[in-house]
């Protein structure tokens, strides 16, 4: 497959996916802090075409759970009322995006409520908080990379376009935050600011934690493609025209490490995630109610829900199909790029 | 020599920068942490006092910083508060422990990934190899998070694994064997995450690193010689692709006593994350600082190492005229 | 009459490696003195390693030279402030020797030839678009590739771009550092010609870096000869093929492929 196509198709993938993400109010049912106490862990339902009578339906239908007779967190399906599924529903209304008002939802039911993914402690729709949460954590990912490239960039391009002795000291700090355990740092980092903040506080200082952590390696490749640019003859010849160093900058060595950014960009948005993932499981994150991928995993920590309610798990495997889209496209870009070299420091799992 | 000397005096600069970094983290937040302290009931202010004399607070940044390297190298690591001890013997037990694991996870990693590397090298693009990619592929994308959440939840559906700990109740009771098996036991999930963790990355840089010297016309030379393919696999090719997997092998090493944090805290074994995480949500300053010190140490020496194997192992480095 | 550029004493040191010992300075230019009268074209001729692209950059104000002087038009160029600098600068011109290096490959023939006037902030962007349009013309680019970026054309191509950008702030002076030699013989003939021709038009005054003396001899009306980093021999080019002094010269002459009577000599040697 030419490098062109595969880059196309990991592209796309990742598109598709971040819509379904953004798309949340759409794709979920319900709204994420929506609880029904009256049912708590509830394991997912199934949808069926053929009901207890061997009739078969063309519209899907769902049973609604109720509890087990003589149990009281065992759940079993009510066959007597078959709820059918409605698609394109009215459902409770969200923000699009933020901005636009809408009452319609992908799929959704009037008479009793579906959990296609079960539901938590509270009665909350795991469907609908796995998709909010994946905004809040992709947005984590996405911000945080952001800030670390750019930090990185600025730093690199400083270091390898003045050279001397702001070079060396730069690329020494570079090299003492390389030697740093990125988790260690990160748990530090966040360690040492304050803890108790609310939700949207605690998310921004999670992003910047993050930004401020990875920043070493892509100043230390930005460098690298400044040194070479900034020898080349076409960089000598605008110089001659009196071309000042910000120009020279921007017009000529800039374009030239943008290949490199992009690739550590697919490297580090889905290692960024799971920093958030791995903050907010561990309390250090956002925290409830806002939801996020790390902390919807937060009551695996519990043995109780651990051993009956499994499918408080699968929020786990919903990055999976992202990793695999980013780590596609890295790939795909080192292959375009030519630097097909497996750099031991650009491992996929730092530690 | 002077590579050596010149890569020690490096691994000095790094630790002395990480103390600093790790020092003036803890010394910008002085009046967030102590006015946490105050709050809390069970520090009497006698104590907060006492402590901020000890910790001469009211003192310039500098002497400070020369006054706690000064306590760090005679092995005092300050007091912990959570648990009512000097920091030092806590931290050690748990150390002890991490290492337990890691430094078995990385033994079995790297004892798994050089063959499986090699084999897959030599049969570079046809079906094994074919496999072993796709499988290095699909364990790469599982994050290390979500494959020690999926193991314990294996564990608790089949109760074939405990489910924590680092030993069962009643150990001291059991015979030498039955302790052996028991610990092993307790063992065998987080050690499984680990490798699971690491060994995709180590095959992929094994097999990368072998297929590039695999084409080299020296071992074509070698063939001809009639040298037996085994040998040609591991005594030449392998060892010239060696650098970096040193350099590979002493990030390991730098990394035994950081990269199971996660494995430990999800996997309730009693080491070094778990009380870091414990320490930072209590706020037990010195705890942090001395965990996060430790394993600073133990990165900066393990990149100390693998120079040092470097320069055992690669003639050229010692020969080479021009700095690096 | 002045000479419009006028070097004396030049003497550049380089830093070897990474020590300031002054004895591990590597010594490029070690008291160079030249000049060139307006509208003339001086050859520079010397081996790789003479110094003769490191007294290009110093004469084009892209590098500093250690001690010596620099005048153009009877301006020492070491005494301008880098305001005087960059407005000085559309004087002397470079043009280098590998084309694929000296221009940008990403950017368009038309975006090479206007970057001058984009740095120099002159002319309106349509403005700077017609004048560009003219330097193609003048250098017999077809007007059709101006579209085309500078990894799609020619050698020979890319080396009249790279002229015509030198064109472009009408300078008085164009260093050729080594600028045919990159190229296909029968390239280098024409491109030749094209820069005699634009001298005979514009009255610019070359400095023509080789080590080919046959082309030297071609272009030049007065040559110098370089050898680690000094100017051994100079004088009109006449006098110095009849009558070569220094070895340096003579070694350099002799490498000149001479065509012989008759091909059939070369047979039976």
């Amino acid at each position: 497959m030419s490098q062109r196509l595969k880059l196309t198709k990991w592209l796309v993938v990742l598109v598709v996916l971040h819509c379904i993400v953004a798309g949340a109010g759409f794709f979920a049912p319900y709204n994420p802090v929506e609880q029904d106490r009256e049912h708590p862990y509830l394991p997912p339902m199934r949808v069926h075409l053929m009901d207890a009578q061997n009739h078969f339906h063309v519209r899907p239908f769902f049973y609604p759970l109720r509890l087990r007779t003589g149990s009281f967190d065992q759940y079993e399906e009510d066959t007597t009322s078959a709820i059918p599924l409605r698609f394109f529903t009215r459902g409770t209304p969200y923000r699009l995006l933020g901005l636009i008002p809408s009452r319609l939802h992908l799929f959704g039911s009037t008479d009793a409520r579906i959990h296609l993914l079960g539901s938590d402690a509270y009665g909350r729709d795991q469907l609908s908080r796995i998709l909010y949460g994946g905004q809040v954590s992709l947005l984590a990912g996405l911000l945080g990379a952001t800030v670390t490239l750019l930090f990185g960039a600025l730093i690199g391009m400083a270091a390898g376009y003045y050279d001397g002795w702001r070079d060396e000291l730069l690329m020494r700090v570079a090299e003492l935050f390389l030697a740093l355990p990125w988790l260690y740092l990160l748990f530090a980092l966040r360690a040492f600011l304050p803890l108790a903040v609310s939700p949207l506080e605690a998310f921004l200082l999670v992003v910047a934690v993050i930004g401020m952590v990875g920043w070493a390696r892509p100043a230390r490749l930005v460098r690298g493609v400044v040194l070479s640019v900034k020898e080349r003859d076409f960089v000598r010849a605008a110089r001659g025209f009196g071309a000042p160093d910000f120009y020279l900058l921007r017009r000529h060595i800039l374009p030239e490490t943008a290949s490199v950014l992009l690739t550590q960009a697919a490297i580090l948005v889905p290692q960024f995630v799971l920093a958030e993932m791995t903050l907010s499981f561990l309390g250090l994150g956002v925290p409830e109610p806002m939801s996020s991928w790390g902390n919807l995993l937060a009551s695996l920590q519990q043995y109780s829900v651990l051993v009956s309610y499994w499918w408080m798990y699968l929020p786990a495997v919903a990055i999976i199909p992202f990793f695999l889209g980013y780590l596609g496209l890295a790939s795909a870009l080192q292959e375009r790029v030519g630097a097909y070299k497996i750099d031991e420091k650009s491992s996929w799992n730092p530690s | 020599m002077r590579y050596l000397l010149r890569r020690t005096l490096h691994a000095v600069f790094l630790l002395f920068g990480v103390s600093l970094l790790t020092f003036l983290f803890s010394a910008l937040t002085p009046g967030n942490y102590f006015d946490e302290m105050r709050l809390n009931p069970q520090i009497s202010p006698e104590s907060i006092a006492a402590l901020h004399t000890q910790y001469q607070l009211d003192r310039p940044l500098p002497v400070r910083y020369a006054h706690w390297l000064n306590a760090v190298a005679h092995g005092e690591l300050g007091f912990s508060f959570a648990y009512n001890s000097p920091v030092a013997p806590l931290l050690w037990v748990r150390a002890r422990n991490t290492l337990l694991l890691t430094v078995t996870a990385a033994l079995l990693a790297w004892l798994l990934a050089l063959p499986l590397g090699v084999w897959s090298a030599s049969r570079f693009g046809r079906v094994p190899d074919r496999v072993v990619s796709w499988t290095t592929a699909t364990l790469l994308v599982i994050p290390d998070l979500v494959l020690a959440l999926g193991l314990l939840i294996l564990a608790v559906r089949t109760g074939w694994f405990p489910t924590g700990g680092l030993v069962s109740v009643g150990y001291e009771e059991f015979s030498p064997l039955h302790k052996l098996g028991d610990l092993a036991l307790h063992m065998t999930l987080p050690v499984l995450a680990l490798v699971l963790a690491t060994l995709p990355m180590l095959v992929r840089h094994v097999r990368a690193s072998v297929a590039e010297v695999l084409d080299a016309p020296f071992l074509r030379a070698a063939l001809g010689h009639g040298i037996p393919h085994r040998k040609l696999l591991y005594g030449y090719a392998l060892r010239a692709a060696a650098n970096p997997l040193i350099s590979l092998f002493g990030f390991s090493v730098g990394t035994l006593l950081s990269g199971s944090l996660l494995v430990e805290v999800v996997m309730s074994w009693p080491g070094l994350g778990p009380l870091l995480l414990e320490s930072i949500l209590a706020r037990d300053l010195y705890v942090v600082i001395g965990g996060v010190l430790l394993s600073m140490i133990f990165l900066v020496a393990g990149n100390l190492f693998a120079d040092v194997l470097l320069y055992w192992a690669d003639p050229r480095i010692h020969t080479a005229v021009s700095p690096k | 009459m002045r000479p419009l550029l006028k070097v004396e004493n030049l003497v550049k040191h380089y830093a070897a490696g990474r020590s300031t010992r002054s004895k591990d300075r590597l010594a490029a230019l070690d008291g160079v003195s030249l000049s060139i009268p307006s509208g003339e074209t001086l050859a520079l001729v010397g081996e790789s390693g003479s110094g003769k692209s490191t007294l290009a950059l110093c004469i084009a104000c892209l590098e500093t030279p250690t001690s010596g002087s620099i005048s153009f038009e009877g301006i020492d160029v070491a005494t301008l402030d880098e305001n005087q600098q960059r407005l000085f600068r559309p004087q002397i011109q470079l043009v280098f020797q590998d084309p694929a290096s000296s221009l940008n490959p990403r950017w368009t023939a038309l975006e090479i030839v206007s970057e001058p006037f984009l740095v120099q902030r002159r002319f309106t962007k349509p403005d700077r678009t017609v004048r560009a349009l003219q330097l193609l013309d003048r250098v017999a680019i077809p007007r059709k590739l101006a579209g085309r970026r500078a990894d799609e054309l020619s050698g020979g191509q890319k080396q009249r771009l790279a002229i015509a950008r030198a064109l472009a702030l009408e300078p008085k002076l164009i260093i050729l550092d080594e600028a045919l030699s990159a190229l296909d013989c029968s390239v280098q003939a024409l491109i030749a010609n094209l820069l005699l021709e634009l001298q005979a038009s514009l009255g610019l005054a070359y400095l023509f870096i080789t080590h080919d003396f046959a082309m030297a001899a071609h272009l030049a009306d007065r040559i110098a000869v370089m050898d680690r980093g000094r100017i051994v021999e100079s004088g009109p080019t006449e006098n110095i093929l009849r009558s070569p002094n220094h070895e340096a010269t003579r070694a350099l002459l002799a490498a000149v492929p001479r065509f012989i009577e008759s091909p059939s000599v070369l047979v039976t040697a």
